[in-house]
């Protein structure tokens, strides 16, 4: 008896409220959603992949420009890091966008759990994938900067932008390691704070799910 | 699909109830119910095109209305708390037959589930709508047996904190 009153109860909820909906202003709706959505991810890529498109630019410019070897070596190691880091975004916001929200509940969780894994991989490495790399080519660049005159070099836009004195190259690289260092660290806060919890939330669902009962 | 905006008219007026019921259950402040109504059908417009009949619509809804539920209780859509109201969709009090008594139950049932872990929400709230076992499975992607087993001490719960309220 409880169990049909409850059924009742539960079947008579939805009927509180009339709903009413204009399918032909919906869709139209939807599909300026869906427009603003993709303008959106697409303003996203852009402003991601700018900043290494510049860097790009900004090295092989320093590439043809500086005469020193051990220079122009991190300049094209730099150019290559930047073309890598540009693919590694790309493949997150691919991964990121796929949803499966017709599956069941179970291959759902799976999915997202596969996901937000992958997620907190990618901020916890950040010190392997983006620190240490562009770290060691910014040192071997900074390095690698000589004496202008034994190459007859003259550029006086470049040569004042470049560190050329050991205090300056020490200055620089102390200056580099705390940047790196404070990106790595929002990179694993932004994993342990935003990431984790949801993760372990999803694993607890999970965890209820498996269940015997 | 040529009459994809006629299936989806159809499925809407199949559906809506039974999906609202459920936005009633997993709606939390800020997100109102019909916020989260909204977000549900908006993710059945999208994902029409590519549904591919290899389970039935009833189970395919179901399936994106508790994903997309959960999803919006697990804080996993940040899109979703600056969502706009579509004027397209509007609720309106059926003020004739609003029943007092029957709105307090369902605040004394919906109080109840609210005790229930995730996991036993999603299945009580598709046994409510008097969906089988097997379906339920079909949605939660559990074996009939464990729905069954499940079922048993959800039920007990359910009733021992509802029972003395109704009385």
């Amino acid at each position: 008896m409880l169990e049909q009153e409850l059924k009742n109860i539960w079947k008579n909820s939805s009927k509180a409220a009339q709903i009413n909906i204009e399918t032909d202003r919906l869709t139209q709706d939807f599909d300026t959603k869906m427009t603003a959505i993709q303008k959106n991810i697409r303003k996203r890529d852009v402003r991601e992949i700018s900043a290494s498109v510049f860097g790009i630019l900004i090295f092989s410019f320093f590439a043809y420009e500086i005469p020193f070897p051990i220079t122009k070596f991190s300049c094209f190691l730099s150019v290559l890091w930047f073309v890598y880091v540009i693919y590694r975004f790309r493949k997150s916001n691919q991964q990121n966008t796929s949803e499966k929200l017709s599956a069941s509940l179970t291959k759902q969780l799976a999915h997202k759990k596969q996901l937000l894994q992958q997620q907190v991989k990618l901020l916890d490495s950040a010190a392997y994938w983006y620190a240490a790399p562009s770290f060691i080519t910014n040192f071997i660049f900074i390095i690698g900067l000589g004496n202008p005159e034994d190459y007859n070099w003259k550029n006086l836009l470049t040569e004042n932008l470049l560190p050329l004195t050991i205090t300056a190259k020490i200055g620089v690289l102390i200056g580099l390691a705390f940047f790196y260092l404070f990106g790595v660290w929002i990179n694993k806060r932004a994993a342990k704070k935003d990431v984790q919890p949801i993760l372990k939330n999803i694993e607890d669902i999970q965890q209820q799910l498996n269940k015997p009962n | 699909m040529d009459n994809l905006p006629t299936i989806f008219d159809e499925l809407l007026k199949e559906n809506k109830h039974k999906i609202y019921r459920i936005c009633r259950i997993y709606a939390a402040t800020p997100i109102e119910p019909q916020d989260l109504f909204q977000e549900v059908i908006f993710q059945i417009w999208k994902s029409l095109p590519n549904f591919k009949g290899n389970s039935s619509v009833d189970t395919w809804v179901y399936r994106i209305a508790l994903n997309v539920c959960l999803r919006s209780k697990m804080n996993l859509d940040k899109s979703n708390q600056k969502t706009t109201r579509l004027d397209a969709i509007y609720f309106t009090p059926v003020a004739e037959t609003a029943d007092v008594f029957e709105e307090e139950k369902f605040r004394y049932l919906k109080e109840c589930i609210a005790t229930l872990n995730e996991s036993d929400t999603s299945i009580i709230v598709l046994y409510l709508d008097e969906l089988s076992y097997k379906e339920i499975a079909e949605i939660t992607g559990l074996s009939e047996n464990n729905i069954a087993v499940k079922m048993k001490r959800i039920r007990n719960k359910l009733f021992e904190c509802i029972t003395p309220k109704i009385n």
